[in-house]
């Protein structure tokens, strides 16, 4: 049997294999932005269904609450504070792993304990950690003499934005560590050896080798975890649910409060295209810089 | 090659006729409030009860926590997939009128059902047309422990006095309990607004809601209460803004609480986990010269129009509300009982039951309107300012009640 000339043409068959990952795409990605957007322009009613067009309104009426301003610089915050510290961390683990000593495939092993780790399942066990009565960090820094009187950690504002940080460091840590991990096994060993005939320092050799060596990795990494930080719904969704009032809300806590809560989905529909907005300029520069460095 | 033909056409057959006898079944879905004190077990032992009595009824009950319901009931409904029925509290219930998707119920159920639910409890009869059969209704209380306190307290003044002579925060005993933390509604503000005579809206002559009122006296008065058991006389919990009802109710259980305002599920998960301490309960306090007032809350079962099997779901319903399943239901929650045929049966005749049914004539409702889920978070987050200092509590009510004006354009 002899196949049509349509059949032989490899592109032409690439592009029908293409076709159901595209429509997924179209159905399930580009149709839900597409409207979100269209929402943060007209009125919606609380079915979610576009009522009138409303131009501007939308956008108005989140930029004059004083509170969306408080969130928007809050979500800078916590994603600038969250993945400096996870990078910073993440380095360092990925570093000490990159060592040969014994133990380092228990150690590895148990460092993606709280990747592997369901994000909700590890706020909750957080939440009974740091409970000032019952939890195991205050019992702990009290029987230790670290800490005679240590804060109610979900009580306050700061100490509850602290805390609700550093379950986002805790579970991204393991990401940063292996990934930069791996970036370090692909420099090739020689570079270090011909740094000490030139008789570089550990340090020379981390600054000149390894970091010029990561630095594609690095970018990458950092650009994911911004993302995912900026979107960190679950830690404090589980932790403070944004309180005490609404001190811990990011924008993603707060679109759902509007969305799911009050059913105000055109205001909710806004904070989502300027989230969006954001963290595409984020991803651009990251981009431009990443290609710039030629890392591909 | 043909053999293995046959076969495939053979396992065809059969899922064609399972699928056949499947689709003969008519699908009745039921988002499903887990309540505190209902077990699991209660929920898959009617959905097997049920579809043992309608062998052409899939029922599908689907439990969700109650802080969740809300939300989730929203999502299914906003993605046009809304259950055949739902639990709602039923101060969601005009929310969902004004989305248009409730289905009046009285059409769908039995006569005998509707003649045998106290009129008194149809909370979910919006303008002459019954939305939703109440599923629990019952005035929240005091609980105390009877070990410790010898008088109990009348008043919000008299219940501070008692409360600083039995709080002991080194031993981690605490004389009253306070939330400052979300939790499905702000009942913790309701209870100290009521006894000190309040409400949140003016009502008008026709009915209606007019201005929000919790800067008034005695919604100023209340919050004062308030902040000052946390802030000044510190016999609460410490961190109050840090605990949910739900966290609060498991200190009291663990013994670390003197008084605490709940309702009736507590007595019941008291029971279920096996209290060690005494405690008993007491009509809510009221502040001195006001008259004893608590909520009434309501939660109802809806209905809606885009169900596919509404007599099926009826039929459900009038199942549910049998008596051997709604005796099972009442003691499992706590709450007294719904219809009028359980309404002598021996186990309702406990203290707890009694306080709760004692209290009805002097109880008050929450505000029925849509925009509540937004103006309880607004009144919410003005009280977790107090606690926390940031605003007093005349600013914080002004504050609230100014927002709320506007967001409901008065």
């Amino acid at each position: 049997m002899t196949k049509g000339k349509f059949w032989r043409t490899e592109s032409t068959v690439a592009y029908l294999f293409m076709i159901p990952a595209s429509v997924f795409l179209l159905m399930f990605m580009f149709y839900p932005i597409v409207y979100v957007i269209l929402m943060s322009f007209f009125r919606v009613n609380k079915l979610g269904d576009l009522v009138s067009f409303f131009g501007w309104g939308n956008f108005r009426f989140m930029f004059d609450k004083p509170e969306f301003w408080q969130v928007v610089v809050r979500s800078c915050v916590w994603t600038a504070i969250a993945v400096a510290v996870k990078t910073a961390f993440g380095l360092v683990i990925a570093l000490l792993l990159n060592v040969e000593f014994v133990g380092k495939r228990l150690a590895r092993t148990l460092l993606i304990i709280p990747w592997a780790s369901s994000v909700p399942i590890s706020a909750m066990i957080w939440q009974w950690t740091y409970n000032s009565d019952f939890g195991l960090l205050n019992h702990t820094l009290r029987s230790l003499g670290v800490w005679r009187n240590p804060p109610i950690w979900l009580a306050e504002p700061r100490s509850a934005f602290m805390a609700n940080l550093w379950v986002d460091i805790w579970c991204g840590i393991p990401f940063m560590a292996l990934v930069f991990l791996a970036g370090l096994q692909a420099i090739p060993q020689e570079l270090y050896e011909a740094a000490e005939v030139d008789g570089a320092t550990p340090w020379s050799k981390f600054r000149f080798v390894t970091l010029p060596l990561l630095s594609g990795v690095l970018t990458v990494a950092t650009l994911l975890s911004t993302l995912w930080t900026f979107n960190d719904f679950n830690v404090i969704y589980v932790l403070t649910a944004g309180g005490p009032g609404t001190s811990t809300d990011i924008l993603i806590t707060y679109i759902y409060k509007y969305a799911f809560q009050y059913l105000r989905f055109g205001p909710a529909a806004a904070m989502a295209v300027i989230t969006f907005g954001i963290l595409l300029i984020v991803s651009i520069v990251y981009a431009r810089s990443y290609f710039r460095e030629g890392a591909l | 090659m043909r053999k293995q033909l046959v076969w495939i056409l053979v396992v065809v057959f059969l899922l064609g006729i399972g699928g056949g006898v499947s689709a003969q079944r008519k699908q009745v879905s039921v988002l499903w409030a887990e309540y505190d004190g209902l077990t699991p077990d209660y929920a898959s032992n009617l959905e097997a009860a049920f579809e043992k009595e309608y062998s052409d009824i899939d029922l599908n009950i689907i439990s969700t926590p109650w802080d969740k319901m809300h939300d989730r009931l929203i999502a299914f409904v906003a993605g046009k997939q809304p259950p055949d029925l739902s639990v709602i509290g039923t101060r969601w219930l005009l929310e969902l009128i004004d989305m248009g998707v409730v289905e009046p119920i009285e059409q769908w159920i039995s006569k005998d059902l509707f003649n045998n639910i106290d009129p008194a409890l149809m909370e979910g009869k919006i303008k002459g047309v019954l939305y939703g059969l109440p599923v629990a209704a019952g005035t929240r209380l005091m609980y105390y422990r009877s070990d410790i306190i010898d008088k109990v307290p009348e008043t919000f003044e008299e219940m501070l006095q008692v409360a600083q002579k039995i709080n002991k925060p080194d031993e981690k005993f605490y004389a009253v309990g306070m939330s400052g933390k979300k939790y499905v509604e702000l009942t913790e503000y309701a209870y100290y607004l009521f006894g000190n005579g309040g409400y949140f809206f003016e009502i008008l002559p026709d009915g209606s809601y007019g201005k929000c009122t919790v800067n008034d006296e005695a919604g100023v008065g209340a919050l004062t209460f308030m902040n000052d058991l946390v802030n000044t006389y510190k016999v609460t919990q410490p961190g109050v803004t840090a605990y949910r009802r739900d966290e609060l109710q498991d200190l009291f259980i663990a013994g670390n609480l003197g008084i605490f305002l709940s309702g009736g599920f507590t007595a019941t998960l008291l029971e279920q986990r096996g209290a060690t301490f005494e405690w008993s309960v007491a009509p809510m306090p009221h502040f001195e010269g006001k008259p004893q007032s608590t909520i009434i809350i309501t939660d109802s079962i809806v209905m809606f129009k885009d169900s596919q099997a509404k007599e099926e779901a009826g039929k459900f319903l009038d199942f549910f509300y049998s008596d051997p399943w709604r005796l099972e239901f009442d003691k499992l929650v706590g709450f007294p009982p719904v219809t009028k045929s359980l309404a002598n049966d021996p186990a309702f005749q406990k203290p707890v039951y009694q306080v709760m049914i004692q209290q009805i004539p002097g109880a008050k409702g929450w505000p029925l309107m849509p925009e509540w889920p937004e103006c309880n978070d607004i009144i919410w987050d003005n009280i977790v300012a107090t606690f926390l200092g940031e605003k007093t509590p005349q600013k914080a009510m002004d504050d609230a009640a100014q927002e709320i004006d506007s967001i409901r354009g008065m």
